[in-house]
């Protein structure tokens, strides 16, 4: 039992740390692709380590006061690491024992909703519209992800991350998972705030919104967090629905997984780069069209396909 | 000109002379395709009513000029174009300092609203009946009462500020929240302050405030500068189109004093205005992108600009601010060797171009982002007389190269592109087209590039007392420049129109009822510039950047320099005049 525990606890650690450091790593990556297809040199891979770096020196600027205000960018990234421990990484979830995928789909809105938050409470009229349009994408997008992930819950009968993927790893595709892998990939696009859904921030419509008013190292770990985000979140695409080939020799299948999260975050960048922002209202509509086709992946579960 | 009408000639004089009623003081025809009217202030609505009702004329400017040391006036001129005529009409009244009032003709025509409000604030006349008569250019803290294009106003008059003052802003309608566009702004990197009034992510209405980067141009054109020195203060008002509003000006004072310019010289202006077309459309390709959050097309498309740039510094020394064009002519030749590399990099050039338009059109979300956004309709194009690509896309067909053709146009006709729906969509096929259509431009001039002289010899002095109406299209629309020749070697009065101007007052109507998301691209379709629209309120200048040449040392110069009076040495300050 106790040696159960330290093992668990030490997966935690390796998951929540691996999260950490490799997801500055993939941001720096994903610049430079940008900085390809933009005809640029780009910086250095390493950049997005020193821009957190850089910026977790710098003074502690708040617009406004409050306890939890001060807090929220602590638990912005908090709730990514909790999202981290949850999620099967290239291991079993660490923490799969504690909550299944209904769990993992709060745990993932957690972190937006937070920033929501800093974004209504920081007094910027930018920051409140940001909210706003944050708050219309989380509910856009949260049902697609739902739906996606109960397609794998009912085939697989039951509602545990590591059990889904295990089932899909053994029996292989299907009509119904493809489409709901698309289409949390799809969602995957908004909720890691890339183009044409950065509707949020927006730099050019409403000057960053929700982050605005941050700064310094409340913008480090707000964006680090949103870096954590995306890469755990791919993480649980490629482990959920695209778990193969899956040899059962731990370095080759770690390896095969890494390389899958690396192509889904290269899709990511390229859809970004090659798109115009969307309005909200399109967006919206976009997503919407995207939840209905997304319930063909049901009914495909329901007749066993 | 022989594409002038003569009988329109003959109907707008007698239209103007029943329509005056009697007061008509004066009519003449300083030029073929100018006619002026003096008319007495009482009567000048009516007649402006006339030419917009019956002879569709479109209002370019008004020009506010302190005729006190002349006529012991003040004198207002409404400047009109008859496109289709190729005519320039002046409407002049003088008023007198007894009663400085003149009837506003911003209810005949929207487009007039600056333009009142400007000349009120810069010499104090005020136009009876406008419906918006706050302060335009002056800062909120210049004090009542001074007008700072008088004659009696120094140039480097600095009065004392203003105490306890504030912006005259507009209240937001009740239920709609203010969201603040600028003066700094990510997508506008120019100083423009919107209040945008906001219902949830609607607009409902927008009150701007402009003019924060006054320079003080056309004031030190009249008090400082003299006539070729003006072309390079004139290349500095917009960092963009420098060339367009330094050969406008040129133009303007050539015509006034009857100055023909060599062909050759007008063929390399010709080109030079191409080039700058192709970098400026290319430049704000990249923006709009940039605005929409399109970044490869900022990339890409200023990469594809940037061979033109090079091209443009082979030519004259300089990427921008060319310093190429003198009155009479051309200060520089364009090398008869580099024809071949022109036509080269414009080969590239528009190889690129019409890869991005493909890809332009072909993307769906593009399509999304513009269709239907920001619609200027035809009617208010008009009404707020809206110039270039924004009133081409409006299916406005005016274009200042075809209508009042200027330059080498009049042999290199340009094909113009318009388009019905005026939306955001239709600006961007507008400039996509006459991108590739100035690339054709510029290669039918080069190969009827004649040979000859550059630049035409100047023997007398340029005579006061005349006026010049010059007109360029610049990427952003016609440039209007105003000139009214004094003595001194300077003019009386220099007045500059940017295209900028009257299209940024259609913008209100442009985001009624708009999505929130749409405001910057919409603002941004106008392609504004600012620096090109605020040039006239005099700031603090420090004397000694100001170089000044005594009457007798400028004509040492010019007697030694022969044929142009560029002066190429400076002279050290000689005191405040």
């Amino acid at each position: 039992m106790t040696t159960w525990l330290i093992r668990t606890f030490l997966l935690g650690l390796l998951n929540v740390a691996a999260a950490l450091l490799l997801s500055p790593l993939c941001e720096g990556i994903m610049r430079k692709l940008r900085a390809a297809i933009h005809s640029r040199m780009g910086p250095p891979i390493t950049q997005p380590y020193w821009d957190i770096l850089k910026l977790l020196g710098k003074e502690d600027l708040r617009s406004t006061g409050g306890a939890v205000y001060a807090g929220l960018p602590a638990l912005t990234l908090g709730s990514v690491l909790l999202l981290a421990a949850l999620v099967p990484m290239g291991t079993r979830a660490p923490l799969g024992f504690a909550g299944d995928l209904i769990v993992v789909l709060y745990v993932a809105a957690m972190s937006s909703v937070l920033m929501m938050l800093a974004g209504f409470a920081s007094a910027s009229p930018y920051a409140s519209i940001g909210s706003s349009r944050e708050m219309i994408m989380l509910l856009s997008v949260e049902p697609i992800m739902a739906i996606a992930l109960a397609v794998g819950a009912f085939k697989a009968r039951t509602l545990t991350l590591g059990g889904i993927a295990n089932w899909q790893a053994q029996n292989g595709p299907s009509i119904s998972m493809a489409i709901g892998g698309v289409a949390f990939f799809l969602a995957l696009q908004a909720v890691a705030g890339k183009l044409p859904f950065d509707i949020a921030e927006a730099d050019q419509e409403i000057m960053g919104g929700l982050l605005i008013e941050q700064s310094g190292p409340r913008l480090a770990l707000f964006r680090w967090a949103i870096w954590t985000k995306q890469l755990v979140l791919a993480f649980l695409l490629v482990e959920v629905f695209f778990p193969w080939p899956h040899y059962g020799i731990y370095p080759v299948d770690l390896l095969a997984t890494l390389v899958k999260v690396l192509v889904v975050l290269v899709l990511v960048t390229v859809i970004d780069v090659v798109n115009p922002r969307l309005r909200i209202d399109q967006a919206m509509g976009y997503y919407m069209r995207v939840a209905v086709s997304s319930l063909a992946a049901l009914a495909f579960a329901v007749i066993g396909k | 000109m022989s594409s002038i009408s003569h009988s329109a000639v003959t109907r707008v004089k007698e239209a103007v002379a029943a329509r005056s009623n009697g007061a008509l003081l004066s009519a003449t025809e300083p030029h073929a395709d100018t006619l002026q009217f003096t008319i007495e202030k009482t009567r000048l609505r009516a007649v402006v009513e006339c030419l917009v009702n019956d002879f569709q004329a479109r209002f370019m400017i008004s020009v506010g000029t302190d005729a006190r040391p002349l006529t012991g006036d003040f004198t207002i001129l409404h400047l009109f174009s008859l496109d289709r005529e190729h005519l320039y009409i002046l409407l002049e009244s003088p008023v007198s300092e007894k009663d400085l009032r003149i009837e506003s003709i911003t209810e005949i025509i929207p487009g007039a609203n600056w333009a009142e409000r400007e000349f009120r604030d810069a010499i104090g006349v005020h136009p009876d009946g406008h419906p918006d008569p706050r302060r335009l250019l002056l800062a909120d803290d210049w004090p009542e009462g001074v007008y700072p294009l008088r004659k009696d106003f120094p140039y480097n008059y600095q009065p004392p500020r203003a105490e306890n003052v504030a912006p005259q802003l507009r209240e937001p309608p009740a239920g709609a929240s203010v969201v603040p566009m600028g003066p700094f702004f990510p997508a506008l990197e120019e100083p423009s302050y919107w209040r945008l009034f906001v219902e949830g992510e609607t607009v409902v209405g927008c009150d701007t405030r402009l003019f924060y980067n006054h320079r003080g141009i056309e004031k030190l054109g009249d008090s400082v500068l003299t006539y070729n020195e003006i072309p390079y203060l004139a290349e500095r008002i917009c960092g963009i189109c420098g060339f367009i509003h330094s050969t406008c000006y040129c133009q303007a004072v050539e015509k006034a004093a009857g100055i023909d310019v060599p062909r050759r010289a007008r063929y390399i202006r010709t080109i030079m205005l191409e080039l700058e077309r192709i970098h400026s459309h290319l430049l704000w390709l990249g923006i709009a992108g940039h605005i929409i959050g399109f970044e490869t097309v900022l990339m890409q498309t200023w990469r594809i600009r940037e061979p033109v740039m090079w091209l443009c510094e082979e030519i004259s020394g300089n990427r921008k601010t060319y310093g190429m064009n003198t009155v009479g002519g051309l200060r520089r030749d364009l090398p008869n060797q580099l024809k071949p590399k022109l036509l080269e990099t414009l080969a590239g050039v528009e190889k690129e171009v019409v890869a991005v338009r493909k890809a332009i059109i072909g993307d769906t979300t593009l399509h999304a982002r513009t269709r239907g956004v920001g619609v200027l309709t035809n009617e208010w194009a008009r009404k707020t007389c809206v110039v270039g690509p924004p009133a081409r896309a409006s299916g406005v067909a005016i274009d200042a190269r075809i209508d009042h053709p200027y330059a080498a146009y009049d042999e290199v006709p340009p094909q113009i592109a318009t388009q019905a729906p005026g939306d955001t969509w239709a600006r961007v096929i507008v400039r996509v087209t006459e991108l590739l259509e100035s690339i054709r431009l510029v290669r039918e001039a080069l190969s009827a590039l004649p040979d000859g002289s550059i630049c035409a010899e100047i023997k007398q002095e340029i005579p006061p007392g005349r006026v010049g109406v010059s007109v360029v299209e610049a990427p952003r629309g016609e440039a209007v420049h105003f000139v009214l020749t004094g003595g001194d070697n300077r003019p009386y009065r220099w007045r500059v129109r940017a295209p900028t101007y009257p299209n940024l007052q259609a913008m209100p109507a442009m985001v009624a009822n708009a999505n929130i998301a749409d405001v910057p691209i919409t603002l941004g379709s106008l392609d504004p510039c600012f620096s090109c629209t605020e040039r006239l309120e005099t700031i603090d200048r420090r004397t000694n950047q100001v170089r000044v040449y005594s009457h007798a040392e400028l004509l040492e110069i010019s007697k030694r320099k022969g044929r142009n009076a560029a002066p190429q040495q400076t002279v050290p300050h000689g005191g405040v005049r």
